[in-house]
């Protein structure tokens, strides 16, 4: 019977003419010893002789690293050369921060059109657009779920036109419109209440009254009556206090926050323990 | 050695935390390293930090008649004996209470920390020292059961009247109580008047809790007497209960009376004494 290709194969060969297209798997033009299969009881999984897993299965033999360098080459010529000046990422974002992704897909048949394809993707960080506080908090508020806020990433993704450049128009212009909205000041956003507050502010709060109540009413106990709020406020007891407070309800509890809250509250209040 | 104690409890062996070793203590064997033999909480020191302190079983019953925790409750009745830890943070509470200002407004302290640490342990140490310096103790063993049942109004009225005997002669209610077309109490009258109105009709319970509770917030600031309000669990003062309205809608803690009563408590406008409490976990 005539033996295997796989051993007449040399350790060099250009493995490129072996599977020059996608196929599916040969046994015996593919030299290698893979098992694939469920093993029998007190046994170990099958040959790749007649194994129908290692067919089905599909296969990237037909995308080594020197055929992908090969591809690379025949369509070099088609290729521009990457701008020497852009040679690395923050200067990228830098010159162009707003990031532009589309989809194309290929699939074998006889239409080269597919719906997927008009989808665009258009992302861009708020570090990078001219923002003031008011105009940062309204635009995330505006656009809601679009914003990351660990990666500070604007994320508009557009597919309601039917074509792409349609689509990237459209999501060219929300960003425009989202820009100029969030810089224009409406007149019923002076309703704003503290539910709508992103973060906590201390001036104003039950918990500024509640301090300065209950220093009041301390210094009235002893007697000291001809202190203003506003001499209690800029006081570094209070200032203190009012940093450790601010500390909690931002960034959460930890174990430093609230060391650094009971040290503030006990030299707010005069606590002291005995020696 | 570092003056600022943490009142977050860790889960510490007593093994760990240094112990200082007294001729008493070797001569006497291992129950000396474990027990101290002194059991006036006033005089607890840094060198009795990790041993245990007893209390005596009679004491137990007039000071603590629902406040402590029911497998403790059978560790007493296994062991015969109550034996109490004393912690850190306890040593730490006590001395601050020891040296606070009574005619400033009251200070709320929080015991917090993981489940197990010994938060409601140490309530009871600090409970049983006010106790013994002679402060009316208001103690609210289990803040989540507030909400849930109108009974624990009236176990409310009953443990009060046990651990305060004295004090419900000596204070003189300074209103008029209405109570019901004949009933009404008068002004001038001991407040263990109310205190048997709340216990004679379950449904005039927590009114009657209101009512002394406000009576002991006034009068507090004269300086007669000190008040220790201890509430365990007071995190389930302003959570969910889990009543319902005839129309299933469910009851916001607000509108039940012992539940606002307390929540009153917890307020620092009145001077005299102080509120220690700790945190459930739910």
């Amino acid at each position: 019977h005539v033996p295997p290709r796989t051993e007449r194969m040399d350790v060099d060969q250009d493995w490129s003419s072996v599977y020059p297209t996608a196929a599916s798997f040969k046994p015996a033009s593919v030299p290698l010893p893979i098992r694939m299969g469920y093993p029998v009881k007190g046994g170990v999984p099958p040959t790749k002789e007649g194994n129908l897993e290692l067919i089905k299965i599909p296969n990237f033999l037909h995308l080594t690293p020197p055929a992908i360098k090969k591809h690379c080459a025949a369509l070099k010529d088609f290729c521009t050369e990457w701008p020497s000046a852009l040679d690395s990422d923050e200067k990228c974002e830098q010159h162009f921060p707003i990031e532009i992704e589309t989809v194309d897909y290929v699939s074998a048949g006889t239409s080269i059109r597919n719906p997927k394809a008009r989808v665009v993707t258009l992302s861009v960080k708020l570090s990078n657009l001219n923002l003031d506080d008011h105009a940062k908090k309204k635009l995330i508020k505006l656009v809601g779920e679009r914003y990351c806020k660990d990666t500070d990433m604007l994320t508009i993704t557009t597919d309601r036109c039917p074509l792409r450049r349609q689509n990237y128009d459209y999501g060219i212009h929300l960003l425009t419109v989202l820009y100029h909205e969030s810089w224009k000041t409406e007149m019923w956003e002076s309703e704003k209440t503290e539910e709508d507050m992103e973060e906590y502010i201390w001036e104003n709060s039950c918990s500024q009254k509640n301090a300065l109540d209950t220093l009041l009413r301390i210094k009235a106990s002893e007697n000291v009556s001809n202190v203003t709020e506003e001499e209690l406020l800029a006081s570094e007891v209070v200032k203190n206090y009012r940093n450790s407070v601010i500390a909690l309800k931002n960034e959460g509890e930890t174990e430093n926050n609230m060391a650094q809250y009971k040290e503030s509250v006990k030299k707010l209040l005069n606590i002291q323990a005995l020696p | 050695l570092d003056h600022v104690y943490a009142l977050h409890t860790t889960a510490k062996g007593c093994l760990s935390s240094p112990v200082s070793w007294d001729a008493a203590a070797l001569a006497g064997g291992s129950r000396a390293v474990f027990y101290t033999s002194e059991d006036d909480p006033a005089n607890h020191a840094e060198r009795h930090e990790g041993r245990h302190y007893s209390i005596p079983l009679e004491e137990v019953k007039a000071v603590f008649p629902h406040g402590l925790p029911p497998r403790f409750q059978q560790q007493i009745k296994t062991f015969n004996e109550a034996c109490l830890m004393v912690r850190k943070p306890a040593l730490e509470l006590l001395s601050y209470l020891k040296s606070s200002n009574f005619a400033h407004p009251a200070v709320r302290y929080v015991i917090y920390g993981e489940k197990g640490t010994g938060k409601t342990m140490t309530l009871c140490h600090v409970v049983h020292y006010c106790a013994r310096q002679g402060w009316l103790v208001l103690h609210i063993p289990d803040g989540k059961n507030a909400g849930a049942v109108r009974v624990t109004a009236s176990e409310c009225i009953k443990n009060f009247k046990t651990s305060n005997e004295r004090f419900l002669k000596e204070i003189k209610t300074q209103k008029k109580y209405v109570w019901g077309k004949r009933d009404s109490t008068e002004e001038g009258s001991p407040l263990g008047e109310v205190v048997e109105q709340g216990l004679a009709r379950v449904r005039n319970a927590s009114d009657a809790v209101g009512a002394v509770l406000k009576e002991i917030k006034q009068q507090c600031r004269l300086g007669s007497f000190r008040l220790l309000v201890a509430v365990d669990g007071v995190n389930a003062l302003w959570g969910r209960t889990t009543l319902k309205k005839e129309d299933k809608s469910p009851v916001s803690p607000e509108e039940l009376t012992l539940v606002y009563n307390l929540r009153k408590m917890m307020m620092n406008d009145w001077s005299g004494g102080a509120v220690v409490t700790t945190l459930s976990q739910t």
